[in-house]
Protein backbone atom coordinates (compact mmCIF):
# COMPACT_ATOMS: atom_id res chain seq x y z
CA UNK A 1 0.00 0.00 0.00
CA UNK A 2 2.78 2.40 1.06
CA UNK A 3 4.84 1.26 -1.93
CA UNK A 4 1.90 1.93 -4.27
CA UNK A 5 1.33 5.39 -2.77
CA UNK A 6 5.06 6.17 -2.96
CA UNK A 7 5.14 5.05 -6.57
CA UNK A 8 2.00 7.01 -7.40
CA UNK A 9 3.48 10.15 -5.91
CA UNK A 10 6.69 9.60 -7.82
CA UNK A 11 4.79 9.17 -11.10
CA UNK A 12 2.66 12.26 -10.47
CA UNK A 13 5.73 14.33 -9.56
CA UNK A 14 7.73 13.08 -12.53
CA UNK A 15 4.85 13.66 -14.97
CA UNK A 16 4.29 17.24 -13.84
CA UNK A 17 8.02 17.84 -13.87
CA UNK A 18 8.16 16.42 -17.39
CA UNK A 19 5.46 18.79 -18.59
CA UNK A 20 7.25 21.70 -16.96
CA UNK A 21 10.56 20.63 -18.53
CA UNK A 22 9.17 20.59 -22.08
CA UNK A 23 6.33 23.14 -22.04
CA UNK A 24 6.52 23.66 -25.81
CA UNK A 25 5.72 20.06 -26.67
CA UNK A 26 3.05 19.95 -23.96
CA UNK A 27 1.35 23.03 -25.43
CA UNK A 28 1.52 21.66 -28.99
CA UNK A 29 0.05 18.31 -27.92
CA UNK A 30 -2.72 19.93 -25.88
CA UNK A 31 -3.57 22.46 -28.60
CA UNK A 32 -3.71 19.74 -31.27
CA UNK A 33 -6.09 17.61 -29.26
CA UNK A 34 -8.17 20.69 -28.43
CA UNK A 35 -8.58 21.67 -32.10
CA UNK A 36 -9.56 18.12 -33.06
CA UNK A 37 -12.06 17.88 -30.23
CA UNK A 38 -13.60 21.28 -31.00
CA UNK A 39 -14.15 20.30 -34.65
CA UNK A 40 -15.49 16.85 -33.88
CA UNK A 41 -17.53 18.26 -30.99
CA UNK A 42 -19.08 20.93 -33.20
CA UNK A 43 -20.17 18.33 -35.74
CA UNK A 44 -21.36 16.18 -32.86
CA UNK A 45 -23.54 19.01 -31.62
CA UNK A 46 -25.11 19.51 -35.04
CA UNK A 47 -25.84 15.78 -35.39
CA UNK A 48 -27.19 15.64 -31.85
CA UNK A 49 -29.62 18.49 -32.44
CA UNK A 50 -30.74 17.17 -35.80
CA UNK A 51 -31.40 13.78 -34.25
CA UNK A 52 -33.30 15.47 -31.48
CA UNK A 53 -35.49 17.20 -34.02
CA UNK A 54 -36.13 13.97 -35.89
CA UNK A 55 -37.11 12.23 -32.66
CA UNK A 56 -39.54 15.02 -31.73
CA UNK A 57 -40.96 15.38 -35.21
CA UNK A 58 -41.28 11.60 -35.31
CA UNK A 59 -44.08 11.78 -32.80
CA UNK A 60 -45.99 13.92 -35.25
CA UNK A 61 -45.16 11.84 -38.32
CA UNK A 62 -48.41 10.37 -39.42
CA UNK A 63 -50.62 9.45 -42.39
CA UNK A 64 -53.96 11.20 -42.64
CA UNK A 65 -56.66 9.42 -44.62
CA UNK A 66 -59.59 11.67 -45.60
CA UNK A 67 -62.83 9.72 -45.83
CA UNK A 68 -65.39 9.90 -48.61
CA UNK A 69 -68.31 12.15 -47.86
CA UNK A 70 -71.34 10.45 -46.31
CA UNK A 71 -69.54 7.24 -45.24
CA UNK A 72 -71.74 5.59 -42.59
CA UNK A 73 -70.50 5.62 -39.00
CA UNK A 74 -70.24 1.80 -38.85
CA UNK A 75 -68.05 1.75 -41.98
CA UNK A 76 -65.88 4.50 -40.58
CA UNK A 77 -65.29 2.54 -37.37
CA UNK A 78 -64.60 -0.67 -39.29
CA UNK A 79 -62.19 1.17 -41.58
CA UNK A 80 -60.31 2.67 -38.61
CA UNK A 81 -60.04 -0.79 -37.03
CA UNK A 82 -58.74 -2.25 -40.30
CA UNK A 83 -56.11 0.48 -40.64
CA UNK A 84 -55.12 -0.03 -37.01
CA UNK A 85 -54.32 -3.69 -37.76
CA UNK A 86 -51.84 -2.85 -40.53
CA UNK A 87 -48.17 -3.68 -39.95
CA UNK A 88 -46.26 -0.78 -38.40
CA UNK A 89 -49.34 1.16 -37.39
CA UNK A 90 -49.30 2.22 -33.75
CA UNK A 91 -52.80 3.68 -33.76
CA UNK A 92 -55.65 4.78 -36.06
CA UNK A 93 -57.88 7.51 -34.67
CA UNK A 94 -61.13 8.51 -36.24
CA UNK A 95 -61.61 12.29 -36.48
CA UNK A 96 -65.19 13.37 -37.23
CA UNK A 97 -66.10 16.40 -39.35
CA UNK A 98 -67.16 18.22 -36.18
CA UNK A 99 -63.87 17.51 -34.40
CA UNK A 100 -61.94 18.63 -37.46
CA UNK A 101 -63.84 21.91 -37.45
CA UNK A 102 -63.23 22.33 -33.72
CA UNK A 103 -59.49 21.85 -34.26
CA UNK A 104 -59.51 24.30 -37.13
CA UNK A 105 -61.26 26.83 -34.99
CA UNK A 106 -58.60 26.42 -32.29
CA UNK A 107 -55.89 26.75 -34.89
CA UNK A 108 -56.97 29.88 -36.75
CA UNK A 109 -58.41 31.82 -33.79
CA UNK A 110 -59.87 35.16 -35.03
CA UNK A 111 -59.69 33.93 -38.62
CA UNK A 112 -62.52 31.55 -37.86
CA UNK A 113 -64.95 34.29 -38.78
CA UNK A 114 -63.98 33.65 -42.42
CA UNK A 115 -65.71 30.26 -42.27
CA UNK A 116 -68.92 31.68 -40.87
CA UNK A 117 -70.31 32.43 -44.32
CA UNK A 118 -69.81 28.91 -45.65
CA UNK A 119 -72.82 27.51 -43.81
CA UNK A 120 -72.15 23.73 -43.86
CA UNK A 121 -68.93 22.29 -42.38
CA UNK A 122 -66.56 21.92 -45.36
CA UNK A 123 -64.04 19.73 -43.51
CA UNK A 124 -64.10 15.95 -44.16
CA UNK A 125 -63.86 13.19 -41.56
CA UNK A 126 -60.47 11.50 -41.43
CA UNK A 127 -58.42 8.73 -39.84
CA UNK A 128 -55.11 9.81 -38.31
CA UNK A 129 -52.60 6.98 -38.53
CA UNK A 130 -49.60 7.10 -36.19
CA UNK A 131 -46.66 4.77 -36.75
CA UNK A 132 -44.59 2.59 -34.46
CA UNK A 133 -41.10 4.03 -33.77
CA UNK A 134 -39.33 1.54 -36.00
CA UNK A 135 -41.61 2.39 -38.95
CA UNK A 136 -41.09 6.17 -38.91
CA UNK A 137 -39.10 6.12 -42.11
CA UNK A 138 -40.01 7.61 -45.44
CA UNK A 139 -40.24 4.15 -47.04
CA UNK A 140 -42.65 2.84 -44.44
CA UNK A 141 -44.62 6.06 -44.51
CA UNK A 142 -45.07 5.73 -48.28
CA UNK A 143 -45.89 2.03 -48.05
CA UNK A 144 -48.54 2.49 -45.37
CA UNK A 145 -49.98 5.56 -47.12
CA UNK A 146 -50.39 3.64 -50.39
CA UNK A 147 -52.05 0.67 -48.64
CA UNK A 148 -54.46 2.98 -46.78
CA UNK A 149 -55.20 4.98 -49.98
CA UNK A 150 -56.47 1.82 -51.68
CA UNK A 151 -58.93 0.96 -48.93
CA UNK A 152 -62.60 1.57 -49.80
CA UNK A 153 -63.94 4.71 -48.13
CA UNK A 154 -60.67 6.63 -48.37
CA UNK A 155 -60.94 9.67 -50.62
CA UNK A 156 -57.51 11.22 -50.24
CA UNK A 157 -54.37 10.80 -48.24
CA UNK A 158 -51.45 12.92 -46.97
CA UNK A 159 -48.15 11.96 -45.34
CA UNK A 160 -44.85 13.67 -44.46
CA UNK A 161 -42.81 11.06 -46.35
CA UNK A 162 -40.98 13.50 -48.60
CA UNK A 163 -40.02 15.82 -45.77
CA UNK A 164 -38.87 12.95 -43.57
CA UNK A 165 -36.88 11.41 -46.42
CA UNK A 166 -35.04 14.66 -47.11
CA UNK A 167 -34.33 15.33 -43.47
CA UNK A 168 -33.12 11.79 -42.78
CA UNK A 169 -30.85 12.04 -45.80
CA UNK A 170 -29.41 15.34 -44.56
CA UNK A 171 -28.94 13.88 -41.11
CA UNK A 172 -27.16 10.82 -42.51
CA UNK A 173 -24.89 13.11 -44.53
CA UNK A 174 -23.97 15.26 -41.53
CA UNK A 175 -23.52 12.18 -39.36
CA UNK A 176 -21.33 10.51 -41.96
CA UNK A 177 -19.31 13.69 -42.31
CA UNK A 178 -18.90 13.88 -38.54
CA UNK A 179 -17.79 10.26 -38.32
CA UNK A 180 -15.44 10.62 -41.28
CA UNK A 181 -13.90 13.80 -39.94
CA UNK A 182 -13.80 12.25 -36.48
CA UNK A 183 -11.79 9.29 -37.75
CA UNK A 184 -9.44 11.57 -39.71
CA UNK A 185 -8.97 13.91 -36.75
CA UNK A 186 -8.40 11.04 -34.33
CA UNK A 187 -5.75 9.53 -36.61
CA UNK A 188 -4.08 12.87 -37.32
CA UNK A 189 -4.21 13.91 -33.69
CA UNK A 190 -2.83 10.59 -32.49
CA UNK A 191 0.03 10.93 -34.95
CA UNK A 192 0.82 14.51 -33.94
CA UNK A 193 0.48 13.82 -30.22
CA UNK A 194 2.61 10.68 -30.42
CA UNK A 195 5.30 12.65 -32.25
CA UNK A 196 5.25 15.52 -29.75
CA UNK A 197 5.42 13.08 -26.83
CA UNK A 198 8.26 11.36 -28.64
CA UNK A 199 10.09 14.68 -28.67
CA UNK A 200 9.59 14.82 -24.91
CA UNK A 201 10.91 11.27 -24.59
CA UNK A 202 13.95 12.14 -26.69
CA UNK A 203 14.64 15.33 -24.75
CA UNK A 204 14.77 13.26 -21.57
CA UNK A 205 16.76 10.38 -22.98
CA UNK A 206 19.58 10.97 -20.48
CA UNK A 207 17.12 10.55 -17.65
CA UNK A 208 15.70 7.36 -19.12
CA UNK A 209 19.19 5.95 -19.60
CA UNK A 210 20.04 6.61 -15.96
CA UNK A 211 16.75 5.18 -14.76
CA UNK A 212 17.43 1.99 -16.72
CA UNK A 213 20.92 1.93 -15.23
CA UNK A 214 19.64 1.97 -11.67
CA UNK A 215 17.20 -0.85 -12.34
CA UNK A 216 13.99 0.84 -13.44
CA UNK A 217 11.61 -1.45 -15.31
CA UNK A 218 10.20 -0.38 -18.67
CA UNK A 219 6.81 0.21 -17.08
CA UNK A 220 8.40 2.43 -14.44
CA UNK A 221 10.13 4.50 -17.11
CA UNK A 222 7.08 4.71 -19.38
CA UNK A 223 4.32 5.40 -16.86
CA UNK A 224 5.13 9.12 -16.33
CA UNK A 225 4.95 9.69 -20.10
CA UNK A 226 1.57 7.96 -20.27
CA UNK A 227 0.32 10.12 -17.39
CA UNK A 228 1.65 13.20 -19.20
CA UNK A 229 -0.34 12.27 -22.30
CA UNK A 230 -3.42 11.57 -20.23
CA UNK A 231 -3.17 14.90 -18.41
CA UNK A 232 -2.58 16.86 -21.62
CA UNK A 233 -5.51 15.08 -23.27
CA UNK A 234 -7.79 15.74 -20.30
CA UNK A 235 -6.76 19.41 -20.28
CA UNK A 236 -7.49 19.56 -24.01
CA UNK A 237 -10.89 17.96 -23.41
CA UNK A 238 -11.79 20.56 -20.82
CA UNK A 239 -10.53 23.39 -23.02
CA UNK A 240 -12.48 22.07 -26.01
CA UNK A 241 -15.64 21.77 -23.91
CA UNK A 242 -15.20 25.35 -22.67
CA UNK A 243 -14.62 26.67 -26.19
CA UNK A 244 -17.63 24.81 -27.56
CA UNK A 245 -19.79 26.07 -24.72
CA UNK A 246 -18.61 29.62 -25.33
CA UNK A 247 -19.34 29.28 -29.06
CA UNK A 248 -22.73 27.79 -28.28
CA UNK A 249 -23.69 30.57 -25.91
CA UNK A 250 -22.05 33.58 -27.57
CA UNK A 251 -21.86 32.86 -31.29
CA UNK A 252 -24.85 30.64 -32.03
CA UNK A 253 -27.53 33.28 -31.28
CA UNK A 254 -26.14 35.28 -34.23
CA UNK A 255 -27.22 32.51 -36.62
CA UNK A 256 -30.79 32.18 -35.48
CA UNK A 257 -32.34 32.23 -38.95
CA UNK A 258 -30.01 29.50 -40.20
CA UNK A 259 -30.77 27.41 -37.14
CA UNK A 260 -34.47 27.89 -37.68
CA UNK A 261 -34.00 26.40 -41.12
CA UNK A 262 -32.14 23.35 -39.83
CA UNK A 263 -33.85 22.74 -36.52
CA UNK A 264 -37.28 24.23 -37.06
CA UNK A 265 -38.73 25.66 -33.89
CA UNK A 266 -36.61 23.48 -31.62
CA UNK A 267 -34.16 25.32 -29.37
CA UNK A 268 -30.65 23.91 -29.86
CA UNK A 269 -29.19 22.12 -26.88
CA UNK A 270 -25.61 21.67 -25.63
CA UNK A 271 -24.00 18.41 -24.49
CA UNK A 272 -25.49 16.94 -21.32
CA UNK A 273 -23.27 15.75 -18.45
CA UNK A 274 -22.65 12.30 -19.91
CA UNK A 275 -21.84 13.67 -23.38
CA UNK A 276 -19.52 16.28 -21.85
CA UNK A 277 -17.75 13.51 -19.93
CA UNK A 278 -17.32 11.62 -23.21
CA UNK A 279 -15.74 14.70 -24.82
CA UNK A 280 -13.25 15.19 -21.96
CA UNK A 281 -12.67 11.44 -21.71
CA UNK A 282 -12.07 11.31 -25.45
CA UNK A 283 -9.37 13.96 -25.05
CA UNK A 284 -7.73 12.03 -22.26
CA UNK A 285 -7.96 8.86 -24.33
CA UNK A 286 -6.35 10.56 -27.34
CA UNK A 287 -3.50 11.84 -25.16
CA UNK A 288 -2.99 8.41 -23.64
CA UNK A 289 -3.07 6.70 -27.03
CA UNK A 290 -0.54 9.17 -28.47
CA UNK A 291 1.78 8.65 -25.50
CA UNK A 292 1.44 4.88 -25.68
CA UNK A 293 2.39 4.89 -29.36
CA UNK A 294 5.33 7.22 -28.63
CA UNK A 295 6.80 5.15 -25.80
CA UNK A 296 6.18 1.89 -27.67
CA UNK A 297 7.98 3.15 -30.76
CA UNK A 298 10.85 4.51 -28.64
CA UNK A 299 11.13 1.20 -26.80
CA UNK A 300 11.54 -0.60 -30.14
CA UNK A 301 14.49 1.60 -31.12
CA UNK B 1 12.84 -12.11 -3.68
CA UNK B 2 15.88 -10.25 -2.49
CA UNK B 3 15.32 -8.34 0.78
CA UNK B 4 15.43 -4.62 0.17
CA UNK B 5 16.50 -3.36 3.58
CA UNK B 6 19.78 -4.77 4.78
CA UNK B 7 21.13 -2.54 7.49
CA UNK B 8 24.17 -4.18 8.94
CA UNK B 9 27.58 -2.93 9.86
CA UNK B 10 30.10 -2.85 7.03
CA UNK B 11 32.08 -5.67 8.61
CA UNK B 12 29.13 -8.01 8.95
CA UNK B 13 27.97 -7.15 5.43
CA UNK B 14 31.34 -8.06 4.08
CA UNK B 15 31.38 -11.33 5.93
CA UNK B 16 27.86 -12.14 4.85
CA UNK B 17 28.61 -11.46 1.24
CA UNK B 18 31.81 -13.49 1.22
CA UNK B 19 30.30 -16.37 3.12
CA UNK B 20 26.92 -16.37 1.44
CA UNK B 21 27.57 -18.91 -1.27
CA UNK B 22 31.20 -18.87 -2.07
CA UNK B 23 30.23 -18.38 -5.69
CA UNK B 24 31.83 -15.69 -7.80
CA UNK B 25 30.17 -12.32 -8.26
CA UNK B 26 30.62 -12.60 -12.02
CA UNK B 27 32.00 -15.27 -14.31
CA UNK B 28 32.70 -15.02 -18.01
CA UNK B 29 33.09 -18.22 -20.03
CA UNK B 30 34.67 -17.87 -23.47
CA UNK B 31 32.85 -14.62 -24.05
CA UNK B 32 33.08 -12.83 -27.37
CA UNK B 33 31.33 -9.66 -28.40
CA UNK B 34 31.08 -8.49 -31.96
CA UNK B 35 29.29 -5.31 -33.07
CA UNK B 36 30.22 -5.64 -36.72
CA UNK B 37 30.53 -9.03 -38.42
CA UNK B 38 34.15 -10.17 -38.33
CA UNK B 39 35.29 -7.49 -35.84
CA UNK B 40 35.44 -8.34 -32.17
CA UNK B 41 35.32 -5.98 -29.20
CA UNK B 42 35.94 -8.99 -26.97
CA UNK B 43 37.31 -12.34 -28.03
CA UNK B 44 37.15 -15.57 -26.03
CA UNK B 45 37.37 -13.90 -22.64
CA UNK B 46 37.14 -16.14 -19.57
CA UNK B 47 37.33 -14.39 -16.21
CA UNK B 48 36.01 -14.63 -12.72
CA UNK B 49 35.44 -11.79 -10.25
CA UNK B 50 35.18 -13.07 -6.69
CA UNK B 51 32.79 -11.64 -4.13
CA UNK B 52 34.34 -8.65 -2.41
CA UNK B 53 37.25 -8.64 -4.85
CA UNK B 54 38.77 -5.43 -6.25
CA UNK B 55 39.83 -5.77 -9.88
CA UNK B 56 41.33 -3.29 -12.32
CA UNK B 57 40.59 -3.73 -16.00
CA UNK B 58 43.25 -2.01 -17.99
CA UNK B 59 44.43 -1.70 -21.52
CA UNK B 60 44.54 0.87 -24.30
CA UNK B 61 41.48 2.60 -25.67
CA UNK B 62 39.35 0.18 -27.69
CA UNK B 63 40.74 -2.83 -25.82
CA UNK B 64 37.24 -3.90 -24.78
CA UNK B 65 37.09 -2.64 -21.17
CA UNK B 66 33.79 -0.81 -21.57
CA UNK B 67 32.27 -3.65 -23.58
CA UNK B 68 33.15 -6.07 -20.80
CA UNK B 69 31.54 -3.85 -18.17
CA UNK B 70 28.41 -3.42 -20.32
CA UNK B 71 28.09 -7.17 -20.60
CA UNK B 72 28.31 -7.54 -16.82
CA UNK B 73 25.47 -5.10 -16.17
CA UNK B 74 23.42 -6.63 -18.97
CA UNK B 75 23.38 -3.56 -21.18
CA UNK B 76 24.40 -5.94 -23.93
CA UNK B 77 24.51 -9.66 -24.54
CA UNK B 78 27.58 -11.58 -25.62
CA UNK B 79 27.78 -12.78 -29.22
CA UNK B 80 29.30 -16.01 -27.94
CA UNK B 81 29.92 -17.56 -24.55
CA UNK B 82 28.15 -17.27 -21.22
CA UNK B 83 28.19 -14.72 -18.41
CA UNK B 84 26.94 -15.52 -14.94
CA UNK B 85 26.37 -12.46 -12.76
CA UNK B 86 25.29 -12.87 -9.15
CA UNK B 87 24.09 -16.37 -9.92
CA UNK B 88 22.09 -15.38 -13.01
CA UNK B 89 23.00 -16.12 -16.58
CA UNK B 90 23.25 -12.61 -17.99
CA UNK B 91 23.59 -13.93 -21.55
CA UNK B 92 20.11 -15.43 -21.42
CA UNK B 93 18.37 -13.17 -18.94
CA UNK B 94 14.96 -11.91 -20.07
CA UNK B 95 14.47 -8.17 -20.60
CA UNK B 96 11.93 -8.33 -17.81
CA UNK B 97 14.57 -9.56 -15.33
CA UNK B 98 17.32 -7.13 -16.27
CA UNK B 99 16.11 -4.34 -13.91
CA UNK B 100 16.15 -6.74 -10.97
CA UNK B 101 19.78 -7.65 -11.70
CA UNK B 102 20.76 -3.99 -12.17
CA UNK B 103 19.41 -3.10 -8.74
CA UNK B 104 22.25 -5.23 -7.35
CA UNK B 105 24.90 -3.54 -9.48
CA UNK B 106 26.15 0.03 -9.11
CA UNK B 107 27.71 1.72 -12.13
CA UNK B 108 29.94 4.81 -12.27
CA UNK B 109 30.92 6.49 -15.54
CA UNK B 110 33.62 8.89 -16.60
CA UNK B 111 30.99 11.50 -17.55
CA UNK B 112 29.10 11.09 -14.24
CA UNK B 113 25.68 10.81 -15.92
CA UNK B 114 23.91 13.07 -13.46
CA UNK B 115 20.61 14.78 -14.16
CA UNK B 116 21.13 18.52 -14.31
CA UNK B 117 17.44 19.26 -13.65
CA UNK B 118 17.46 17.40 -10.36
CA UNK B 119 19.15 18.11 -7.08
CA UNK B 120 22.02 16.07 -5.72
CA UNK B 121 19.60 14.40 -3.31
CA UNK B 122 17.20 13.47 -6.11
CA UNK B 123 20.02 12.14 -8.29
CA UNK B 124 21.30 9.90 -5.54
CA UNK B 125 17.79 8.79 -4.58
CA UNK B 126 16.81 7.65 -8.10
CA UNK B 127 17.61 4.02 -7.39
CA UNK B 128 15.42 4.18 -4.28
CA UNK B 129 12.52 5.69 -6.27
CA UNK B 130 12.72 2.70 -8.59
CA UNK B 131 12.08 0.28 -5.72
CA UNK B 132 9.35 2.53 -4.23
CA UNK B 133 11.23 3.33 -1.04
CA UNK B 134 9.07 5.61 1.13
CA UNK B 135 10.24 9.21 0.84
CA UNK B 136 11.19 9.60 4.48
CA UNK B 137 13.29 6.43 4.47
CA UNK B 138 14.84 7.36 1.13
CA UNK B 139 15.86 10.83 2.34
CA UNK B 140 17.50 9.37 5.43
CA UNK B 141 19.37 6.81 3.34
CA UNK B 142 20.47 9.43 0.80
CA UNK B 143 21.75 11.62 3.61
CA UNK B 144 23.73 8.71 5.02
CA UNK B 145 25.37 7.89 1.67
CA UNK B 146 26.06 11.54 0.88
CA UNK B 147 27.74 11.77 4.27
CA UNK B 148 29.93 8.82 3.31
CA UNK B 149 31.13 10.73 0.26
CA UNK B 150 31.30 14.03 2.18
CA UNK B 151 28.57 15.85 0.27
CA UNK B 152 25.63 15.92 2.66
CA UNK B 153 25.80 19.71 2.80
CA UNK B 154 25.35 19.89 -0.99
CA UNK B 155 22.23 17.75 -1.19
CA UNK B 156 19.83 20.49 -2.30
CA UNK B 157 22.13 21.86 -4.98
CA UNK B 158 22.12 21.16 -8.68
CA UNK B 159 24.94 18.86 -9.83
CA UNK B 160 25.95 21.62 -12.25
CA UNK B 161 27.02 23.78 -9.30
CA UNK B 162 29.52 21.13 -8.15
CA UNK B 163 33.14 20.54 -9.17
CA UNK B 164 34.06 17.53 -11.30
CA UNK B 165 35.28 15.61 -8.27
CA UNK B 166 32.13 16.38 -6.36
CA UNK B 167 29.97 15.31 -9.28
CA UNK B 168 31.79 12.00 -9.44
CA UNK B 169 31.28 11.56 -5.71
CA UNK B 170 27.55 12.10 -6.26
CA UNK B 171 27.63 9.45 -9.00
CA UNK B 172 29.39 7.08 -6.62
CA UNK B 173 26.83 7.81 -3.91
CA UNK B 174 24.07 6.99 -6.42
CA UNK B 175 25.82 3.73 -7.31
CA UNK B 176 26.16 2.77 -3.65
CA UNK B 177 22.72 3.80 -2.43
CA UNK B 178 21.28 0.27 -2.76
CA UNK B 179 24.40 -1.36 -1.27
CA UNK B 180 25.20 -3.16 -4.51
CA UNK B 181 26.89 -6.54 -4.67
CA UNK B 182 28.98 -5.29 -7.59
CA UNK B 183 30.31 -1.80 -8.32
CA UNK B 184 31.45 -1.20 -11.89
CA UNK B 185 33.39 1.97 -12.66
CA UNK B 186 34.28 2.89 -16.23
CA UNK B 187 37.21 5.31 -16.23
CA UNK B 188 35.78 7.03 -13.14
CA UNK B 189 38.69 9.45 -12.90
CA UNK B 190 39.10 10.14 -16.58
CA UNK B 191 37.86 13.71 -16.24
CA UNK B 192 39.57 14.54 -12.96
CA UNK B 193 42.89 16.04 -11.95
CA UNK B 194 45.43 13.88 -10.02
CA UNK B 195 44.34 15.01 -6.53
CA UNK B 196 40.69 14.35 -7.20
CA UNK B 197 41.62 11.06 -8.87
CA UNK B 198 43.13 9.79 -5.63
CA UNK B 199 40.17 11.03 -3.62
CA UNK B 200 37.70 9.21 -5.86
CA UNK B 201 39.77 6.03 -6.00
CA UNK B 202 40.02 6.01 -2.19
CA UNK B 203 36.25 6.17 -2.05
CA UNK B 204 35.86 3.31 -4.52
CA UNK B 205 38.51 1.20 -2.79
CA UNK B 206 36.72 1.76 0.50
CA UNK B 207 33.62 0.20 -1.04
CA UNK B 208 35.48 -3.05 -1.66
CA UNK B 209 36.40 -3.31 2.01
CA UNK B 210 32.68 -3.54 2.76
CA UNK B 211 32.26 -6.68 0.70
CA UNK B 212 31.23 -5.20 -2.64
CA UNK B 213 32.96 -6.59 -5.71
CA UNK B 214 34.59 -3.64 -7.44
CA UNK B 215 35.66 -3.65 -11.08
CA UNK B 216 37.37 -0.47 -12.28
CA UNK B 217 38.22 0.08 -15.94
CA UNK B 218 41.15 2.47 -16.25
CA UNK B 219 44.19 3.09 -18.34
CA UNK B 220 45.71 5.39 -15.72
CA UNK B 221 49.02 3.73 -14.77
CA UNK B 222 49.43 5.94 -11.70
CA UNK B 223 46.28 4.46 -10.21
CA UNK B 224 47.42 0.92 -10.95
CA UNK B 225 50.75 1.67 -9.29
CA UNK B 226 49.21 3.18 -6.20
CA UNK B 227 46.33 0.75 -5.64
CA UNK B 228 48.01 -2.59 -5.86
CA UNK B 229 45.07 -4.82 -6.78
CA UNK B 230 44.38 -7.65 -9.18
CA UNK B 231 44.81 -6.28 -12.68
CA UNK B 232 43.37 -7.77 -15.84
CA UNK B 233 44.87 -6.39 -19.03
CA UNK B 234 42.88 -6.42 -22.23
CA UNK B 235 44.29 -5.81 -25.68
CA UNK B 236 42.25 -5.97 -28.87
CA UNK B 237 39.47 -7.72 -26.98
CA UNK B 238 41.62 -10.48 -25.49
CA UNK B 239 42.92 -10.95 -21.95
CA UNK B 240 46.67 -10.65 -22.24
CA UNK B 241 47.49 -10.56 -18.56
CA UNK B 242 45.68 -11.38 -15.31
CA UNK B 243 47.95 -10.32 -12.46
CA UNK B 244 46.87 -11.09 -8.90
CA UNK B 245 47.17 -8.44 -6.20
CA UNK B 246 50.60 -8.52 -4.57
CA UNK B 247 50.43 -10.85 -1.61
CA UNK B 248 47.13 -12.37 -2.64
CA UNK B 249 46.80 -16.16 -2.58
CA UNK B 250 46.71 -17.69 -6.04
Amino acid sequence: MIAAATRGLYFARTSLRGIAATPGTAIVATATITVALVLVGAFGLVVLNMQELLARVGDAVQVTAFLTEGLPEADRTALAARVGDLEGVAGARLVSEAEALERFRGGVGQGFALLEGLGANPLPASIEVTLEDAYRTSADLSRIASVVARLPGVADITSGADWVEGYVRALALVRGLAIGLGVIFVLATTLIVSNTIRLAVLSRRDELEILALVGASRAFVNTPFLIEGLLQGAAAGLTAWTLLYALFRLVLPGFESGLELVLGGIAPRFFDAAESAWLCGGGAGLGLLGSAIAVASEARR
Amino acid sequence: MRPRARWRSPASRAEAKRAATGEAAAQLFHVSKSYVAGTYALRDVSLEFGRGEFVFLTGPSGAGKTSLLRLVFAAERPSEGQIVVLGRNASRISQHSVPELRRRIGVVFQDFKLLARRTVEENVGLALDVVATPRRVARARVFEVLKQVGLQHRRYQSPLSLSGGEQQRVAIARALINEPDILLADEPTGNLDPDLTLEIMDLIADTATRGTTVVVATHDQSILGRFRKRTVRLEAGRVTEDRAAPGAAK
